[in-house]
Order: C-alpha cells, then structure tokens, then sequence
C-alpha cells in the first residue's frame, strides 16, 4: 500500500483520486514532461535528458502499476471507484437487471458525465446516450454494442460480465421482435 | 471600530526579466486591494528605473528613495497620493543611486522601516535581475509574487530568479543556525553527492540529520512562491502558469501557487502610454477582470483551477 501512496505522490494526486483522474493526469504530465514545450526547455540543467528519462520511465511505471489495482480492489486493496462510496456499492449489489435505465442511473449517481467517459473511451456520447436510452437501432450490428458496453461498464467500475449478460439479452429480445 | 493591532502584510512582486508587467500588475493589484478597501501602499523599489508613478499619471515625485538612504528624508515623508482612495505611493530613485550601491546597514534600516509604516497592504515592485539586493527584498515580503510571460526568455530568468531566491533563503538560515557551510560545501561537491539540481540538494540536506530536516519544516515550509503569467494570448497559453507550477514543484522542489494570468490587451498598452490608472478606465477588458481574482487568488491563498478542457489538450 505505501507504494501505491508513492504511485499517486508522483501523479501528484491524493488516494481519493478516481481512475478517470488517474488517466487523465498521466496523460497531462506525459504530454507535458515528453514535449518540448518552452517550459521545460527552460528548466535547462534542472531538467536534463538523463532526469527526463528516469522521471518519465518512474511516471509510466506509476501509472502502469495504478491501472493494474482495480482489479486487486475486489480482494479488499481501498481502491475508489468513480465515486463509489459505500451507499452506492451496496446499491450496485442489489441491481437485477442491468437496463439502459440503470446504467444511466448509476453514471449519474457516480457524477461522471458522458463527455468524460467520452475522453478516456473515445465512444461518441451519441453512441453513449444510445447506450443509456436502449435505442438499439442506433448499433450497426451487436459487435459494436458489445465492445461500447464493455468499455462503458470498465469506466463505471461495474461488473462488466453482468452488464454483458442483462443488456445483451435485452437486445437479442429486441433483434428477434424485428425480424 | 477599534483597529490596534493591524498586521501589515508584504506582498513582493519580481521574477528576473524586465518588461514582464511587473509594475503594470502591482500597481493594478494595489488598485484593486485599495478599492476593496484596505489602506495600500506601493513601494517602487526598482531602484535603478522608478516608474511606478506613470501609471498613476503622477509626475516624478521630488522626493524618492534616495533621500531615505541619504538620511534626509523619513520614508513616511516620501508617501504620495496616487489619487485613489486609500491608495498611497513610495517612489524608487531615478539615476543618483544604483541598487547595488546600498549597503548592508542601509537595506537593514529600509527594511525596518518599511515594517513599520502604516499600511493593511504593501505591495514592493522589484527591478529585474537576481542582485543579492533584490533577492533580499524579495524573501522580506509575506507574500512572494513573480510575473513573467509566455516567452523562452522570461520563463528561464523566472525559474532562475526563484532558485536564486531559495538558495539564498537557504543560506542565510543555515547561517543563523551555525551551519553556513554546509549549503555551500554540499553544492560545491554536488557532483560526488549525485546532486544535479537544486531540487536533489533539498533532497541531500533534508537527509543529511534530523536536525536539518526540523529547520526545512520550520523555517522553509511557509517559503511559497506564486505565478503570475501576464501577456497571455490565447487559451494555451494559460496552460503554461499551471506547466510552471509543476515543472517548479517536481524539478526544482518549490513550494508554488499558480494564482493567476492576465490577457495581452492592447488597451492596457494605451492605458499606460495616456498615463491612467487601468483599473478605472478600462471596465470593459478582460484584464480587469483577470486582475481582480488574481488578486483575491494572493489574498486567500488559493491557486487559480485551471479549466479541464486545458489540461485534457481539448483546447489549443
């Protein structure tokens, strides 16, 4: 655990930082530190290749060891999910049926708009809303869908086999109506 | 209202370059802090170049800095008015006397008696470079301020002005407890400890005893320095502030607010050309706008946030 203090002291971040902010400041210092922007070059000696590359290898390895936690998280490892504080984890084990309502609830409950899961996932928000009001239409075919799920459902910290199973049976339903 | 014991706060304004807006933003900040209310005063302590008074469309007081040195003049005698309620002015020499002509009793006297004059707020615009004069000033103040701009140049002379800055605060402490040749002999064998930067002596000392590590919690902790980035020509450039902030904290191991920036407007460049306060005319530029919470941001301690969008490159 004291690395893991170490991990998010190098992000700059504290341990109630989500992985969305996790990402979103790695890509930040990355951008920042690997650039030549005018300041950096003017750090000069304070910042010569040889601390560059041993800081920006430590920010790599930081970031690398803080998106493998989650999944450690389930055996008790404090990581927070996008808000996902204790109220809403017990609510999250009494959902039935993972519907598009729900998954809206959810996000909205963890207050993550779907412009920021739009920059960690690059699925369009109009994809994203289709999500949410089960406008299955929307989805060429059921490939889409389930990638766009599977990326949703990480992003929200959810069990990403249940939302999987309950939203893809809804749209099988839906796809046997049609024809 | 009783009001006995008013604590007069130093705020200091430098940051190395010249022509970064340092006086522009001090006389503005003061503007504004007088307008609020608190009893302000500007002291121009750019001792080669006073200029201060042009952006209260006053003319050279007769009277300036020099006359204090020379002993005839009180510094409380040296106060003008800048027009401004509650808004009041002490100018810096033209010509006669350089700064780095002052001695060590006369900066001494000027420094007691700049603590004793009767102010909420008073606001010290420096001259550029890193003379030991400066630098000494400069650590004088509560509140330790640099300008620069979006520019290679003045963001090389900022970083080298807070770490001369630093080191110098780092020396004369280390000096007061008996140890004024640690800091010096560490960084002259700097290559043997592996230190590379400023930010590895830091590190080095902190390490060296327990002793050493108890003076940089109680004597460097409150050492903070903030940014300002005026200049600023589009919403990039606002990035670079909060760039600084880090690259200072990670790579030269500072304490460093981001409080704010200041747009480039040609309306400020009129403004000081007719010789009127800015903050008066000017209601309709950004500028004033910036300015005021900057200067709220120094006042309360708080950093400026940048915007998501910037940090996240959505805006270039």
């Amino acid at each position: 655990m004291e690395e893991y203090y170490n991990y998010l002291d190098l992000l700059e971040l504290t341990p109630e930082a989500t992985p969305a902010d996790i990402r979103r400041r790695y890509r930040y210092l990355k951008n920042l530190y690997a650039g030549d922007s005018i300041e950096i070059r003017a750090l000069a000696n304070d910042f010569s290749d040889e601390i560059r590359a041993d800081y920006l290898a430590r920010l790599d390895d930081a970031f690398k060891k803080l998106s493998e936690l989650p999944e450690k998280s389930t055996t008790g490892a404090p990581l927070p999910g996008p808000g996902l504080d204790d109220e809403l984890r017990l609510w999250l084990t009494q959902v039935d049926c993972f519907t598009g309502a729900t998954l809206r609830n959810i996000r909205e409950r963890m207050k993550v708009d779907l412009k920021t899961i739009f920059t960690v996932t690059r699925i369009q928000t109009h994809f994203l809303e289709a999500i949410e009001g089960e406008a299955f239409q929307s989805f060429p075919a059921e490939v889409y869908l389930r990638s766009y799920l599977i990326e949703y459902a990480r992003f929200l910290s959810l069990d990403t086999q249940r939302v999987l199973n309950d939203y893809l049976a809804r749209y099988r339903d839906w796809t046997a109506q049609q024809a | 209202m009783e009001d006995t014991s008013r604590h007069t706060e130093i705020w200091a304004v430098g940051g190395g370059k010249g022509g970064t807006g340092k006086s522009f933003i001090t006389s503005s900040m003061g503007t504004c802090l007088a307008l609020k209310g608190k009893k302000t005063l500007l002291l121009d302590a750019d001792l080669g170049g006073a200029n201060l008074h042009n952006f209260f469309g006053l003319i050279s007081p007769k009277r300036s800095l020099t006359d204090f040195f020379e002993k005839r003049a009180l510094l409380q005698e040296l106060i003008v008015h800048t027009g401004i309620a509650n808004l009041e002015l002490i100018t810096g020499s033209t010509g006669s006397l350089d700064s780095e002509s002052i001695n060590y009793a006369q900066k001494q006297r000027l420094f007691r008696h700049i603590r004793a004059l009767d102010a909420d707020t008073i606001l010290i615009d420096l001259g550029g470079g890193t003379h030991i004069n400066t630098l000494d000033t400069f650590l004088l103040a509560d509140k330790m301020v640099v300008v620069t701009v979006p520019e290679i140049t003045a963001i090389e002379n900022m970083y080298q002005f807070v770490k001369s800055v630093y080191y110098r605060k780092l020396k004369s402490i280390f000096k007061a407890y008996e140890l004024n040749t640690v800091v010096q002999d560490t960084w002259k064998n700097r290559t043997v400890h592996n230190i590379r930067n400023l930010k590895d002596l830091i590190g080095y000392l902190k390490q060296g005893s327990d002793q050493i590590r108890d003076i940089f919690i109680r004597e460097m902790s409150g050492f903070v320095v903030h940014i300002i980035l005026n200049e600023v020509r589009s919403p990039k450039d606002i990035l670079i502030g909060e760039n600084l902030k880090r690259a200072c904290v990670n790579f030269l191991g500072l304490q460093v607010v981001y409080s704010g920036y200041a747009s480039y407007d040609e309306a400020v460049h009129k403004s000081i050309n007719n010789k009127e306060a800015f903050m008066l005319f000017n209601r309709l530029s950004p500028v004033v706008k910036e300015i005021r919470q900057l200067t709220e941001h120094i006042e309360t301690e708080t950093g400026f946030s940048v915007p998501e969008d910037l940090l996240d490159g959505r805006i270039l």
